[in-house]
């Protein structure tokens, strides 16, 4: 039999079996759904639902956040590690210093920066105002600045690639880990933030879910925590692979 | 390329900072005539002493104990192939995946609410809180970096007769030096700026003026006082700084793309 017809029927098998499987289960499944159905009750259906505008909030807030800040910082860190840019130095250690900043100097500028921009308590506003993610892009600098070495630019610059052609051909296919670990890392940052949302958004209907949640803390702090971690977790897990393979993998092999 | 990243550089980090340090000129609760004397009148108020008393025990304690568990840790988990490699680290992880809202609640359950009473334990609760929640992250990102050290060059290391021990000690940390580095200012930057732990047991009473940054979110929330909150967030900048800039100094941590060390 040819390798492709194998391949096509081991797969045939394996959907067949999953789907068995599945169908089997059906009644512990149910036994499941009932008892999450149970233990999230009194959070679920709290005030008819609001935890779902939280959830929706939260995902729309963090996966817009999330795929800003780590597009503009991993970019930023290759830059700022492989081209000559002005004001390098400059650049790095403002990063550096802005991090270093505590929340409570900027919580009152951003309010004031996106009151003024028409988009208090509006999730658009919270997103601009969270997308700076200094962590990422020093973390990203730091990686390329590890593993791309002048001489693979330099070949890159011979066979006629320029600044973004470097970035698209050598910075970003070397970046697969780079960018689990700052995707993972900010995902982490803006799932559990607090203190820029508390700010910026009042209305409790437009609220996310790491401030809504505070209504029931007392009743049920460990059905919380479990919650809160399992998005974590289940993206820690997703990416574990190439995390594992190491931050800074060089590119060339002495 | 890097424009995206500029403009959010400058309109979520360096103009609120500038819009702030004008702001402390302004007249204000602690110091009605205005002018950078705020500075000097926020560090006079009766809080503040105790309030860095209690970071520098924090710093003297935790934060070694965070970098040295995170980077035995690390060395550990790589020293050896195990099987439960993975999930161990995945423990380390999940107490920092957690909220610290959720995990002061939890933590306080945890050690009971008599522990949490005493108010001789609450520097000790806080800081295993922000050790426990902490040490995660780090392990991953240390352990990621002593992962891709070449192997030739352990294995060069292990012909000239290095010893588990001395590969660790002199080939593995010196070579992932720069992260180390990133990682000891971003500890102690956070322990400078400690405020959810402290504000969250703040239903002991013990702990509402706990740290710096409550005292200045007290006095930007609860008085008003955007000057004066600002100015103390301001100070407790400084000593962020000079490490970073000792650092930036000392160390080769801005110098452009290397040669690998692959």
């Amino acid at each position: 039999m040819e390798i492709g017809a194998q391949r096509r029927n081991t797969r045939l098998i394996k959907v067949t079996l999953f789907l068995i499987t599945l169908v089997a289960s059906i009644p512990f499944l149910w036994i499941l759904r009932d008892v999450a159905r149970m233990m999230f009750a009194p959070i679920v259906y709290y005030d008819n639902g609001v935890f779902f505008t939280w959830l929706k909030n939260t995902s729309i807030f963090v996966f817009a956040s999330m795929g800003i800040s780590v597009a503009s910082c991993i970019t930023a860190g290759f830059v700022l590690a492989v081209l000559d840019v002005p004001f390098r130095r400059f650049l790095l250690f403002s990063t550096l210093a802005t991090m270093l900043i505590p929340i409570t100097a900027m919580a009152m500028p951003l309010y004031v920066m996106v009151d003024r921009l028409g988009l208090n308590n509006t999730l658009l506003g919270l997103i601009l105002a969270s997308s700076y993610f200094p962590f990422g892009a020093f973390l990203s600098y730091l990686y390329y600045s590890s593993v791309l070495p002048p001489d693979l630019v330099g070949m890159g610059r011979i066979d006629g690639l320029g600044d973004f052609g470097i970035y698209r051909h050598l910075g970003i296919p070397l970046s697969k880990s780079l960018i689990s670990v700052v995707t993972f890392f900010a995902f982490v940052g803006l799932w559990n933030s607090y203190q820029l949302p508390r700010v910026l958004l009042a209305e409790p209907s437009k609220s996310i879910m790491s401030i809504g949640i505070e209504v029931f803390y007392g009743q049920g702090t460990t059905l919380i925590a479990l919650m809160m971690v399992i998005p974590s977790v289940l993206l820690y897990l997703a990416s574990q692979r190439t995390i594992a393979r190491g931050i800074f993998s060089g590119a060339v092999k002495e | 390329m890097i424009f995206p990243y500029l403009a959010f550089m400058f309109f979520c980090g360096i103009i609120p900072i500038g819009y702030g340090i004008l702001e402390v000129r302004n007249p204000s609760w602690v110091n009605m005539d205005g002018g950078f004397e705020t500075f000097i009148k926020v560090l006079q108020d009766f809080r503040v002493g105790p309030a860095i008393i209690n970071i520098l025990f924090l710093l003297g304690i935790f934060v070694p104990l965070m970098i040295v568990t995170v980077l035995v840790v690390s060395l550990l988990l790589d020293a050896t192939e195990f099987r439960y490699n993975k999930q161990m680290r995945l423990l380390f992880l999940i107490p920092g995946l957690i909220p610290v809202a959720v995990a002061v609640l939890f933590w306080s359950a945890v050690v009971g609410y008599e522990v949490v009473w005493d108010k001789s334990n609450i520097r000790w609760l806080i800081g295993a809180i922000s050790f426990s929640t902490g040490i995660g992250s780090w392990i991953v990102i240390q352990y990621g970096s002593l992962r891709s050290i070449s192997q030739e060059v352990l294995e060069a290391g292990v012909v000239d007769g290095c010893n588990r021990f001395q590969l660790a000690w002199r080939l593995k940390l010196p070579m992932i030096g720069r992260y180390i580095a990133y990682m000891v200012i971003l500890l102690i930057a956070n322990t400078l700026q400690i405020f959810n732990e402290p504000n969250l047991l703040m239903y002991t009473n013990m702990t509402t003026d706990w740290s710096p940054s409550q005292i200045a979110f007290g006095y930007a929330f609860k008085n008003a006082d955007f000057a004066g909150g600002v100015a103390l967030s301001l100070i407790m900048l400084i000593p962020n700084l000079i490490l970073a800039l000792l650092f930036v100094l000392n160390t080769d941590f801005m110098k452009k793309s290397k040669t690998t060390w692959r």
